[in-house]
């Protein structure tokens, strides 16, 4: 059968990084075919690429036969390529109508749009596939998935041959995945290709003909649907071994630390509830966007939950509340740290220098009044004891790299004297020889007494860091393992687990 | 024809449209009942006049402003074209050399904008400068002559109809069919109501902000042959308020400072709000620094009740 879409030997890097390297890939028409792979395999660049948002570096895409170079999503779109992105490319002022034809409008003799006939192809479009949806709504009124329909139906106002779908059902309910699932379906009828990206196994299972596995940025494995199972997906996968740099665990944990209970994130959801003792280092674990992130904020107030508890051990070891709800600076003064996973822009303070990114750790929860004296020495120990690379404390954060910066923000905490932190992505855009300092850097803060909770979208990360993880999946906790003895697999099967309840979940135990 | 009925209807992404319109009928009620000169035909000539530039000016920064960016120099392109109307030279090429001015005003400013990524605040603060300096290098003092036809167009009447009226509906007319039958009027929408989104989806975003502000400044121009037909003479300042008062007159008319929502319909009711204000406070002889106090609490109040229904549907 010839392919509707070949592409062959693509590599891309964004400056020096190389994230895919002669990756293959190719679609047969009246399929649909997952892409699979752990968070930064290289799935959503390489489907970025054959949609026109970026360019490869090298390598051939083909598109029914012909070489085609897309420079613009909108090129793509008018060639054939349809892509329903994660982050949808709406503009929520517009119609319905007006999105589906924004750049490529019918137009009268005279150059004006044909607004009727925009409405009125709109309609025939949607009639359809989306009946329901009215093309004079206005998008910004929409739900998420009649937003995502939206995007769907810019698909077929091109008469699309490829559909790239980038985990389409994140945000959607059983009924509207059900309805997805039916367009889906009904395009690959149409001898429509069908690209589905998704983290959600037994929706891979259910949906798709053949799956592809990428890791690391390079292609793994691509094979029909019936030839994996949950157990050897996962596995192809992940299938990479610990790398041993990880610092010892904790010696013995001490009392409990810190409680977080009644944590609800949504209005009707789950409660979330944990504690973390005295020298511990406590991992979130899951797939991407399922609530850690939401979890970690919420716990120190740096972004509201529905509701939240927490209260820590205070120096005469009683248990006191924190009021989190009311913001991050009563964490502060109750001795909890955060350190978010966007440094530059959360984080730290780029054009100021190292000295002062540090210091201000020393006048956090001080009266705006009172004098802030230069603790000169005191910063520079703990440049010296962080081994912050620079020889000049005076030299702006942000020409440090990844890992340096890290470790500033680390020495912030240091020297504001908490004794609780949280930490996401410790090592997001940290090389390696830097991430075995950042470990051992947070291991060095427990053991003098302190806890640590971590998140982290590297699950060996967590398993060679962490003393205990909690699998978080669709915002709620799902299980809690000790890291020693855990794997990869069993903590993606927990976390699937919890979700599909059909056979799938005897495959994993 | 339905033409001329979809130019009137209250379009989508109007914003906050009804209010206004709502403060307009009760203000007109109110001045009619309370004010007893209000009514008689030279105040109302009056008000019209002075309310034209103003029409015109904020229909220009509406365009602007639905991308979310601001032209504080129309105020300096208004004084600047009153006083190139002075100048000793055939009448035509005051003119051309009006539209010439204005238009070199705006790409200057679109292209700080768009392709230098200006601030819209610092770059048009910057060419109002010069516009004003400008203005003042040509014509010193008020004064000068401008064409007799210039002031004709304005003061006369066609029938009933006052020219300066005809003035102002074929401006609103010119500038609704630019917003709502041409697809630069779509992109401004698309582009004031997600920027990386409109180009994701082939939208020439910046070609698109270039054209708001060249259109600003050419309404500008517009406003400011309309002002110095008004006056019959050129005037260096004449114009300096409109920068301002335009931007006051779209927002009260529901346009969106963040852009993407607004409508011409709306610019309309808010400069006339705003032209009321003056003229019924000058007809009540309020204190000059009271009816900017009141102007000002005006604006606060119509702004922020707008604000709690985002988008007026």
């Amino acid at each position: 059968m010839s392919m509707l879409v070949e592409m062959v030997g693509i590599n891309k890097s964004f400056g020096a990084t190389k994230v895919l390297s002669d990756v293959g890939f190719s679609l047969e028409p009246g399929s649909v075919h997952a892409l699979m792979g752990e968070n930064g395999a290289g799935k959503s660049t390489l489907m970025r690429i054959l949609s026109g948002v970026y360019q490869p570096t090298s390598g051939i895409v083909r598109l029914r036969g012909e070489v085609v170079n897309f420079r613009t999503p909108k090129e793509a779109r008018l060639a054939g390529v349809s892509t329903v992105f994660q982050e949808f490319t709406l503009i929520p002022n517009l119609t319905v109508a007006e999105n589906m034809f924004l750049g490529h409008e019918p137009r009268r003799a005279d150059g004006s749009i044909d607004r009727a006939e925009v409405i009125d192809r709109s309609r025939r479009l949607l009639a359809d596939v989306f009946p329901q949806l009215d093309p004079m709504a206005i998008v910004d009124t929409l739900t998420v998935a009649q937003q995502q329909a939206v995007e769907i139906a810019k698909g077929l106002t091109s008469n699309a041959d490829v559909f790239i779908f980038d985990e389409p059902t994140a945000a959607l309910n059983s009924a509207d995945v059900e309805h997805l699932f039916k367009v889906i379906r009904d395009l690959k009828g149409a001898g429509k290709a069908v690209v589905y990206i998704s983290h959600r196994m037994n929706e891979v299972f259910e949906l798709c003909d053949k799956i592809t596995v990428m890791k690391d940025g390079a292609w793994v494995k691509t094979a029909k649907a019936e030839e994996f199972n949950l157990h050897s997906l996962v596995a192809t996968m992940v299938g990479r071994e610990l790398q041993n740099f990880f610092p010892s665990r904790a010696g013995e944990t001490g009392d409990h630390m810190l409680e977080v209970s009644d944590l609800r994130l949504d209005v009707e959801g789950p409660t979330v509830q944990f504690s973390v003792k005295r020298g511990e280092i406590l991992g979130l674990a899951g797939l991407e966007g399922q609530g850690q992130r939401e979890i970690m904020r919420a716990l120190v107030g740096v972004e509201s939950a529905k509701s939240v508890t927490v209260r820590r051990r205070g120096a005469d070891s009683s248990m006191r509340a924190v009021n989190v709800s009311s913001g991050f600076s009563n964490a502060i003064s109750a001795g909890i740290g955060f350190i978010p996973e966007d440094r530059k822009q959360e984080g730290l303070f780029l054009r100021l220098p190292i000295y002062d990114n540090i210091a201000l750790g020393k006048q956090l929860n001080r009266s705006m009044a009172s004098v802030a004296w230069r603790s000169v020495s005191r910063v520079r120990d703990i440049i010296k004891s962080l081994r912050v690379a620079a020889a000049d404390p005076g030299a702006p954060v942000g020409k440090l790299s990844g890992g340096n910066q890290q470790k500033v923000l680390l020495g912030r905490w240091l020297l504001s004297g908490v004794d609780i932190l949280v930490i996401e992505e410790p090592t997001r855009g940290v090389d390696v020889g830097a991430k075995a300092e950042i470990y051992r850097l947070l291991r060095d803060f427990s053991e003098r007494g302190g806890a640590v909770i971590v998140s982290s979208r590297e699950l060996a990360e967590l398993i060679g860091l962490c003393d205990n993880i909690l699998i978080v999946h669709d915002r709620k906790v799902v299980g809690q393992t000790p890291a020693v003895g855990a794997t990869e697999e069993s903590i993606l099967g927990t976390a699937l687990g919890s979700h599909s309840t059909h056979d799938q979940r005897a495959a994993v135990h | 024809m339905n033409t001329v009925a979809t130019y009137l209807r209250v379009p989508y992404r109007a914003g906050a449209i009804r209010l206004s319109i709502g403060t307009l009928v009760l203000m007109v009620l109110a001045s009619i009942i309370f004010l007893p000169g209000f009514l008689a035909g030279e105040n109302l000539s009056n008000l019209l006049a002075q309310s034209t530039t103003l029409v015109i000016s904020a229909l220009g920064q509406t365009f602007v402003i639905l991308t979310g960016g601001l032209d504080v120099s129309v105020g300096s392109i208004i004084s600047v074209t009153t006083a190139i109307m002075t100048l000793d030279m055939p009448p035509f090429v005051r003119v051309l050399l009006c539209i010439a001015v204005a238009t070199t005003f705006g790409l200057v400013n679109g292209y700080g904008v768009a392709r230098l990524n200006v601030h819209p605040i610092i770059m048009t603060l910057a060419t109002m400068g010069i516009g004003q300096g400008l203005a003042l290098i040509i014509l010193p003092i008020p004064g000068g002559r401008v064409p007799d036809w210039l002031s004709m167009s304005v003061a006369g009447s066609i029938g009933p109809l006052p020219n300066a009226l005809v003035w102002l509906v074929v401006a609103s007319l010119v500038a609704a069919w630019i917003l709502y039958r041409r697809p630069f009027g779509l992109y401004l929408f698309a582009a004031g109501g997600n920027e990386f989104n409109a180009r994701m989806n082939g939208v020439p975003v910046e070609r698109t902000i270039m054209n708001a502000y060249v259109l600003s400044a050419l309404f500008a121009c517009a406003a400011g042959m309309f002002l110095a037909g008004r006056l019959a003479s050129g005037d260096p300042k004449g114009g300096a308020a409109f920068g301002i008062e335009s931007v006051t007159a779209a927002a009260l008319g529901g346009v969106h400072l963040a852009g993407g929502i607004g409508s011409i319909f709306g610019t309309v009711v808010g400069a006339a709000i705003l032209g009321l204000v003056n003229n019924v406070m000058n007809l009540a002889n309020v204190s000059a620094f009271l009816q900017s106090v009141a102007k000002g609490a005006l604006l606060l109040v119509l702004v922020v009740s707008q604000r709690r229904k985002t988008i007026g549907l």
